[in-house]
């Protein structure tokens, strides 16, 4: 919208109560209009241990864990709220998604897009997808040199992607911009014979760089009982 | 590239107006089931299930393949064989061979070009002097990709041995016959096009999406869909991914399919949540009692002892915290031999699984990863 001269001397007419709404207005939509192109939403759950409350476009995230339990269905649950306003991603590596608990997290199907069995071809055809998807969940099928692992994020970097890397036994050579850890993953709803597998307890921390460098714990139900995630309170909690 | 072992049955192989020949070939799908539950109805009279995981409890691929073999012959005369991908696998079943792991590229390139089933590429070829797939494989890709067309370019991958199987040879209208698969093919929703109503997004998400097959080849790329099924397996296809095909809102209302609620329509159908991970191949488990025993399933699937400890892959004893179940898993109701199985949740140290039991012996199908 443009100004004109006669609006602009307008505008120094107006009540103070005008003019200190308008600039609250200003001030208020500037940086949404920004942060709209720099980040992508996540789930109000996951918002706490993400620096900028969102993913940030072109940064490297790791989930680790000493055993597998939990990491794929947190990178899940990371790209479904991208994916359910619209972002494409991609899951490279892994050749045996759960397809009913990723749509379950909410990740929208029909942009998911799966590379199984990429075999040794795993990082050219990773550095091909970061070209157009916004979000890649990569979980690398060998150990990855540094210099590749190196040549990803920058490509990431560049074509403002976020690159969720699970790495696995394979390993990350490269520090992340933010890397989260999943540890105490417990389920809940079975006992000998009875029940059946209703939620899991994990605590994530998560750790960043510079100002995010000191770790922050999260504790989860992921999945919840219906499948998507919930935030965990204490121990007993009323919901069990 | 899937270790496959094929079951072909040269009487079976055309249908007949009665029915009779499928019927016969589902005789042949459930006496091989007895080896492997994950047995798919490849076309009439061709049926494949992978070999690593099975050929772990009989002995090996040999060993596996002749008690198949011996199995579906109650059937009908069948021929058996193993080699990577589908296509070298249906190939090596008409020659009763096992082809080692790696060796396909070898085990095809002596066999004729018609075998890839293609009479206009076969012609083309021929007139080029070209007569074998490996005289074809030879051929530079690029070359094959400027002068038979991105079909062309697939069959070369395939008679390379690089990718596994042609597009058609598979018959899914078979496969649902013999699976009791309810789930409707549904009319495809098209996208309004590539280039109409295609947002910038999906646009650069394709165009990044065929780079990745080209390097990987076309069935390196796939997507999903949800369809109807009782365990986590069936409740999901995977298809090849094709550009402004169909994609979105193909299966209409799937995309969050829930198991509760008032009319869940698959009994025994395992509760929410789903697991994240589902294993395409079956993974091999042990199933103990506390006295080191096999748990078993009786024949109205309950447990006969109580769970204790796991093995996955044959590894080490894990001690279980906890399980639940089992699930009756009575499906292919066609079957004169019905499947008794059963399925149970079992929770350890390290992980949550699904696993499956069917004569006595125990298979994880998914982890709660």
């Amino acid at each position: 919208m443009f100004v004109t001269a006669p609006d602009r001397r307008l505008a120094r007419d107006l009540d103070p109560a005008t003019l200190a709404a308008l600039s609250a207005l200003s001030e208020r939509t500037r940086p949404v209009a920004a942060s709209r192109t720099r980040l992508l939403p996540v789930v109000p759950e996951l918002a706490g241990m993400l620096p900028d409350g969102a993913l940030r476009r072109g940064s490297t995230l790791t989930i680790g864990r000493p055993g597998d339990d939990g990491a794929l269905s947190l990178a899940l649950s990371l790209v479904a709220a991208a994916s359910a306003s619209g972002s494409w991603c991609a899951l490279v590596g892994h050749p045996a998604l759960g397809a009913v608990a990723a749509a379950d997290l909410g990740v929208d199907l029909g942009r998911l897009a799966l590379l199984p069995r990429p075999g040794a071809a795993w990082a050219e055809a990773t550095a091909a997808v970061l070209e157009g998807v916004d979000l890649v969940v990569l979980c690398p099928p060998f150990a990855p040199r540094q210099a590749m692992a190196r040549r990803l994020v920058a490509r990431a970097r560049e074509r403002k992607a976020v690159l969720i890397v699970v790495p696995g036994r394979a390993g990350w050579p490269e520090p992340p911009d933010l890397q989260l850890r999943v540890d105490g993953a417990t389920w809940e709803g079975v006992d000998a014979g009875d029940g059946h597998l209703r939620r899991r307890r994990m605590t994530v921390t998560a750790t960043g760089r510079r100002s995010a460098a000191r770790p922050t714990h999260h504790r989860l139900w992921l999945p919840g009982p219906d499948g998507t995630v919930a935030t965990a309170g204490d121990a007993d909690d009323p919901a069990a | 590239m899937d270790r496959l072992l094929v079951v072909r049955c040269p009487d079976l192989l055309d249908e007949d107006e009665g029915g009779a020949v499928l019927r016969s070939f589902a005789e042949v799908i459930a006496a091989v089931e007895a080896y492997c539950p994950w047995v798919t109805a490849v076309r009439a009279g061709v049926c494949s299930l992978p070999a690593r995981g099975p050929a772990r409890y009989f002995g090996g691929e040999g060993a596996l393949a002749d008690l198949v073999q011996e199995a579906a012959e109650q059937v009908t005369p069948a021929e058996v064989g193993v080699a990577d991908g589908l296509f070298a696998a249906v190939l090596a079943a008409r020659r009763g061979l096992i082809v080692p792991a790696g060796g396909t590229p070898a085990f095809l390139a002596p066999l004729p070009v018609a075998a890839l089933g293609q009479d206009d590429l076969t012609g083309l070829l021929d007139r080029l002097g070209i007569r074998t797939l490996g005289g074809f494989a030879a051929l530079p890709d690029p070359h094959v990709l400027g002068r038979f067309g991105a079909d062309g370019a697939h069959a070369h991958r395939v008679a390379g041995g690089r990718s596994g199987e042609l597009a058609d040879l598979r018959q899914p209208r078979v496969a649902r016959l013999l699976v009791g698969d309810p789930a409707e093919e549904g009319p495809a929703v098209t996208e309004p096009g590539f280039w109409g109503g295609m947002s910038d997004a999906d646009a650069r998400a394709a165009r990044c999406l065929s780079a990745a097959q080209e390097l990987l080849g076309t069935d390196g790329v796939v997507t999903v869909r949800l369809q109807g099924g009782r365990s986590p397996a069936e409740r999901a296809r995977f298809v090849t991914w094709a550009a402004g095909g169909p994609m979105r809102g193909a299966v209409p209302g799937a995309a969050r399919s829930r198991a509760g609620g008032s009319g869940a329509p698959w009994p025994g159908r395992i509760p929410e949540p789903a697991p994240a991970v589902v294993h395409p191949e079956p993974v091999r488990a042990d199933l103990a009692d506390a006295l080191g025993e096999p748990v078993r399933v009786s024949a109205r699937g309950l447990l006969a002892t109580v769970p204790d400890r796991l093995s996955v892959e044959g590894g080490p004893w894990e001690p279980l915290s906890g399980w639940a179940g089992p699930w009756p898993s009575d499906e292919r109701w066609w079957s004169r031999s019905r499947r008794r199985g059963a399925r149970l949740q079992v929770v350890t140290d390290r992980a949550a699984h699904l696993l499956l039991v069917e004569r006595g012996r125990w298979w994880v199908e998914a982890t709660y990863g």
